[in-house]
């Protein structure tokens, strides 16, 4: 893909203003998922070394985590996840199968797949942000 | 440009989706099992109890790796694209296999932590 060279982040605003279709889009998506993934796998390390100090440590860890706010951020966790997986599923296939003519039906199947998983995730996670436990 | 032709650029590309399908299916598992089967609040016995099968440190053995170089190649992907000097790439990239290789490490521990138990 062309890469403009202008600033840190103004070059993704000159990639998606000079070829605003779903291939851009999608590619700033998932680099963008990306990053927070790899930002949310350091804390994630972090929290689960706690058990290092023992299991009491480790429970207290995670009560901190466990409570309504965490709980809807992990709903955006699992859009996150949801869609960089599913996104990147359809990159393997379009460059393995060589389908470059059929990527925009696969992203746009893709993401017929991801508003399901999302009302799944729904269901499940929001009596857990209402209900205390 | 600094990479050399047909040398090993491609091999981060490959692995890079490699790495990705094995993540699917174990991301996927992950969240059915901590997340939607789980009881609600997870704590450290739940984790000891099903660190008892040898499937699952299997499982954590190849995910912790597979994560970490995919999460260190895809970086790499993110600051290649701002077209560093030839230095800067060599001091990036070692500088992110010695974290990759580390976190890895530090994962092995952890697992090896949950077995043991409390
Ligand atoms: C769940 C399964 C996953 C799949 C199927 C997947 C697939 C992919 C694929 C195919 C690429 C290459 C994109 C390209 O070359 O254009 C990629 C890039 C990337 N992935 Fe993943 N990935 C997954 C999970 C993860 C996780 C858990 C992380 C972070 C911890 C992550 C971080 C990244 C990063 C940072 C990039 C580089 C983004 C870019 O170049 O724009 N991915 N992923």
């Amino acid at each position: 893909m062309y890469q403009s060279k202008s600033g840190f982040f103004k070059k993704y605003v000159d990639e998606v203003g000079l070829n605003p279709n779903v291939g851009t889009w999608s590619w700033f998506l998932h680099r963008i998922t990306g990053v927070i993934l790899v930002l949310y796998l350091f804390m994630h390390f972090f929290v689960l070394g706690s058990s290092l100090a023992g299991g009491e440590t480790f429970n207290k860890w995670l009560s901190t985590v466990q409570n309504p706010v965490f709980h809807f951020l992990e709903i955006g966790l699992a859009a996150v996840v949801a869609f960089h997986l599913l996104n990147g599923l359809r990159i393997t296939i379009t460059d393995f199968f060589l389908a470059t003519k059929a990527h925009k039906a696969i992203f746009w199947i893709a993401m017929i797949i991801f508003l399901i998983l999302m009302i799944i995730t729904l269901v499940v996670f929001l009596p857990r942000i209402f209900s205390p436990h | 440009m600094n990479q050399k032709p047909g040398k090993g650029s491609a091999y981060g590309w490959l692995l890079q989706r490699i790495t990705g399908i094995f993540l699917a299916f174990f991301l996927i598992l992950h969240f059915q099992v901590l997340h939607f089967t789980a009881r609600w609040k997870i704590d450290f016995d739940l984790v000891t109890q099903r660190l008892e099968s040898t499937g699952w440190v299997i499982f954590y053995l190849i995910f912790v790796p597979a994560g970490f170089f995919h999460a260190f190649n895809g970086a790499w992907q993110v600051i290649h694209d701002y077209r560093p000097k030839s230095r800067t790439q060599k001091a990036v990239k070692s500088l992110l296999w010695i974290l990759g290789i580390a976190l890895s490490a530090y994962g092995y521990y952890l697992i090896v932590t949950f077995t043991k138990g409390a």
